[in-house]
């Protein structure tokens, strides 16, 4: 195996990781610098812009999972499985980054770091300890399709969270702390609006990078199970025919 | 070792399951999510805007309850109850406005029309805070000690927002409740 097949990196996977951290460092600058405070929030307004691309990423990776495990419990595509399992893990990164940018910006504003009585928070968090719950399965081991099959459920289970936490703002308009969706109905200033565009922007280019890897390495993984089973195999029938595992190979 | 030897008969396989229970567990589990959302809908209560809250008040009785509502600019009095600090104030939602007093700081955005939700009871007496006129005075007020600020999502830069708020702060608020001269 050469140097250059033994590693998730690529080219195109160099430019992007480029291109991400240039737009990390426009959205630092933008983020702190171009656009301007809020009449009521002042500075704290500037946590929308990490948080707003971190909750639509949350979306984006587990809809992923979601559909890489339609198409697992479909036509058994391990490659939709390490889609799946791939999309999962980069959904928790970002599904506790929502939590945590959330909470660092309700103290300032809604002075609490947390409110129970919250439909939008505690479906996020129901959603992340599902999440979490998919990847323990999934790290518990047992039969790779058994395995596959069971975090398939539990994705598509969890997926019925998403619409839940993206409504709950309308269908409890009235019953929740949280504003309504500051992308769709917002009233944003030009620059905030901008800059908040570039956040997602650079946030999907991470999400796309991060994905490519991970999912790069699962597929390693998973070569490297078949010819684990393969070697083990050759090595069986050896051991039944008294020849040597070398011998049975040729 | 001198453990039983004799060969046991082999354990009978499971039965394999058809494929579809796995979907048809899973599709019911997701009817159970919507039956559940559609009631949580209809039943949930979060907190009492402030009309539901005069409405129901008998039937709340001294219960502790979560109180939602915006504040009035004019009526906001903020002093000291012995060495705690209080701030009076009345709020309003749907036409009906509540005199508060609330123990503790107020939160940060604390400020007139932008809504707070409050933790707290009914208590019947007047509120005793020096200077607070109270716009209720229904003999009636809402005790409260703890506040978060239920902000909304226009996030704006108006030149013109720290007069507005003086305006607010004169009676002339966009509740709808104008304070006495």
């Amino acid at each position: 195996m050469s140097t250059d097949a033994a590693t998730t990196g690529s080219r195109t996977t160099r430019l992007l990781g480029l291109v991400v951290l240039v737009g990390v460092l426009a959205l630092i600058l933008l983020g702190f610098f171009g656009a301007p405070e809020d009449d009521e929030q002042r500075d704290a307004v500037r946590m929308i812009f990490v948080h707003v691309p971190s909750a639509f990423l949350t979306y984006t990776a587990f809809l992923t999972t979601a559909v890489g495990s339609v198409m697992w419990l479909w036509k058994r595509s391990r490659w939709w499985d390490i889609v799946a399992h791939s999309a999962a893990e980069m959904g928790v990164i970002f599904c506790g980054l929502t939590l945590f940018t959330g909470s660092v910006w309700g103290r300032p504003t809604w002075n609490t770091y947390w409110d129970w009585g919250d439909v939008r928070i505690v479906t996020n968090l129901i959603l992340f300890l599902m999440m979490v719950g998919y990847l323990a399965l999934r790290a518990a081991g047992g039969d790779e399709n058994a395995v596959a099959t069971r975090a398939a459920v539990v994705g598509l289970l969890a997926a019925v969270n998403l619409p839940i936490i993206n409504r709950s703002v309308e269908w409890w308009a009235n019953r929740t702390l949280h504003q309504k969706s500051s992308l769709t109905d917002g009233n944003l200033e030009d620059l905030t609006l901008f800059t908040l565009f570039v956040g997602v922007v650079v946030w999907a280019l991470f999400f796309v990078w991060a994905m490519i890897h991970r999912f790069r390495i699962g597929w390693l993984e998973h070569q490297l199970s078949s010819i684990d089973l393969e070697a083990a195999l050759v090595q069986r029938r050896a051991e039944a025919t008294g020849e040597s595992a070398e011998e049975a190979n040729l | 070792m001198t453990g039983e030897m004799t060969p046991r008969a082999p354990r009978p396989l499971r039965a394999r399951r058809a494929p579809w229970i796995g979907v048809v567990i899973a599709l019911a589990l997701a009817a159970a999510v919507v039956v559940l959302v559609l009631n949580l809908l209809e039943d949930s209560l979060y907190f009492y805007n402030a009309d539901e809250a005069v409405e129901e008040r008998e039937e709340i009785g001294s219960k502790r309850f979560t109180l939602q509502g915006a504040p009035i600019g004019c009526s906001i009095v903020e002093g000291f109850n012995g060495d705690e600090p209080v701030v009076a104030f009345s709020l309003s939602f749907g036409g009906a406005a509540i005199d508060v007093v609330h123990h503790g700081d107020p939160a940060e955005l604390f400020q007139p029309d932008v809504p707070v939700v409050l933790d707290g009871a009914w208590v019947e007496e007047t509120p005793f805070v020096e200077g607070f006129g109270g716009i209720a005075n229904d003999g009636w007020h809402f005790s409260s000690d703890r506040m978060r600020v239920k902000h909304d999502n226009d996030y704006i830069n108006d030149e013109e927002y720290d007069e507005r708020l003086t305006l607010s702060d004169e009676g002339a608020d966009s509740t709808g409740v104008v304070c006495e001269a």
